[in-house]
């Protein structure tokens, strides 16, 4: 099933965002849930395997937009052969974007594609989340393909591929994790920092930092340490 | 085949490879690599993930070498940024521009070609492997094979000197993912033409309701897109190896 999301983000009077564009059709529906937010609310179970959804933001320039989900998105294969299911974020962002769903679960057998291609200009402000956990409690990790790419005015700051779960590059024991959280940040700077199974690297003003586990919660913990951008920058080379 | 590809990809070329573990020297470190069961796992690992982008990347660069010389700068001046955007550890730019500049120098004077100008400066590796394959009149198959092939036989080696194995262990693990190295090669040939010869949408956000819905694969990745694969692992070992003032390796 094909899902489309589209939320444009302009800036109003009085320094206020308005939002000209907020609409959604297939899986998905959109809610305004405060002055510049919105929640994206799954309408059917899934993603199931086939399922194809595409999410477009817009924010120009002096907008902000802050885009949640209200739950976490349990990803299940379609009967018999299961072909991924695929989500993609498309930005286009001259103001401020803030994206953090909740958890990506992808259930045994199913196989989940997620995309974020996000193209900035020169003075835009970006932050995204991703938390992925393979398998519901007690079951076997299903698998999960993530790719980012961020652009600034043309120039690719960030583009990875990561793929977790059975069969994937870089799931190989014995550091085969079933937990994954990661945020990337345009707008101002942070050094790179290590800390137990996460890594925050610099990008030219901004950083994306990475942390991996068994369980998600404990990952996430791990990240939050990563992920504030630190008082005092360090040497970057 | 060519005796140039063999040359390329050999590790006797003083491009300054040998200083480089490929992160096996952390990676023992940190105990994930101890005999050769895990060597293998880990080149593995890496072949598929770094070594895939940096078969991408020379795969890409070897295509740009026909073009005007206007164009081929233009050209690689885009890989080296598409490479900087898939290296986000500062340890891994530091050691792909340090093999980059390596190779530069040694391929200037073993492959004469008026090429070499055209490259920017401290070349990301694959990308200067991709305009030695240009000069040493090779092609893009060829630079993608020698990119991946490197990408196992530099850390191989690396872990064969630091945990002192039999060298005919570590000769046949790197034979074992011989099949592997051409596969990842053979990918770059048909994943991708290099960059996106797409006009960059984003410059009028607003202007219209919505993004550029290019076009996207099965996989929903854009097929002018570079491999990207990553392993945040590798990015993590290389930082905490940087970090470290008893290391026999660069890198």
């Amino acid at each position: 099933m094909r899902t489309l999301v589209e939320v444009v983000a302009r800036p109003g009077p009085g320094g206020r965002t308005v939002l000209p564009v907020v609409r959604a059709s297939g899986q998905l529906a959109v809610r305004r849930t405060g002055p510049t937010t919105v929640h994206l609310v799954a309408t059917a179970f899934g993603p199931l395997g086939g399922d194809d959804a595409e999410v477009r933001l817009v924010v120009e320039a002096g907008a902000r937009l802050i885009v949640r989900t209200v739950a976490a998105a349990v990803v299940l294969p379609a009967r018999g052969e299961s072909p991924p299911s695929l989500q993609r974020i498309r930005a286009e962002v001259a103001g401020v974007l803030d994206v953090r769903p909740e958890p990506t679960v992808v259930t045994a057998g199913a196989h989940h594609r997620a995309v974020l291609h996000a193209q900035l200009t020169e003075d835009a402000e970006l932050t995204a989340t991703e938390q992925v956990q393979l398998g519901r409690s007690g079951e076997q990790p299903g698998r999960w393909t993530g790719t980012t790419r961020i652009e600034r005015a043309g120039v690719p700051l960030l583009h990875t591929t990561v793929g977790l779960g059975p069969g994937a590059a870089a799931w190989l024991p014995p550091v085969a994790p079933q937990a994954y959280a990661s945020t990337v940040h345009l707008g101002s700077t942070a050094g790179r920092a290590t800390g137990d199974d996460a890594v925050r690297l610099p990008l030219d003003r901004g950083w994306v930092a990475t942390a991996w586990g068994e369980r998600l919660t404990p990952t996430l913990a791990r990240l939050a340490l990563l992920g504030q951008p630190a008082p005092v920058e360090e040497a970057l080379s | 085949m060519t005796a140039a590809l063999l040359a390329l990809a050999d590790s006797r070329l003083p491009a300054g490879g040998h200083t480089h573990s490929g992160g096996v020297e952390q990676a023992i470190v940190a105990g994930l690599v101890h005999d050769p069961r895990s060597l293998e796992v880990f080149l593995r690992r890496r072949l598929v993930t770094s070594g895939a982008v940096a078969a991408g990347a020379a795969a890409a660069a070897a295509r740009e070498g026909g073009g005007a010389p206007a164009d081929r700068r233009a050209g690689w001046a885009r890989i080296d940024a598409e490479t900087d955007a898939r290296t986000p550890s500062p340890a891994l730019r530091r050691a792909s521009r340090q093999q980059g500049r390596g190779l530069v120098r040694v391929g200037r004077r073993a492959w004469p070609a008026a090429v070499w100008d055209d490259l920017p400066d401290r070349p990301h590796h694959p990308l200067a492997l991709g305009v030695a394959a240009v000069a040493a009149g090779l092609g893009p198959d060829d630079a993608a094979r020698a990119a991946a092939y490197l990408a196992v036989t530099g850390p191989a080696t690396a872990a064969q000197r630091l945990l002192a194995m039999d060298p005919i262990t570590v000769a046949t693990v790197t034979a074992r993912l011989g099949d592997e190295v051409d596969r990842v090669a053979a990918a770059t040939s048909t994943t991708s033409t290099g960059i996106s010869s797409r006009t960059p949408p984003g410059t009028s956000p607003g202007t219209s309701t919505g993004v550029s819905t290019g076009t996207t694969d099965g996989d929903g990745r854009d097929p002018d897109w570079l491999p990207a694969d990553t392993d945040p692992l590798l990015d993590l070992l290389a930082e905490v190896h940087a970090d470290r003032g008893d290391r026999y390796f660069a890198s």
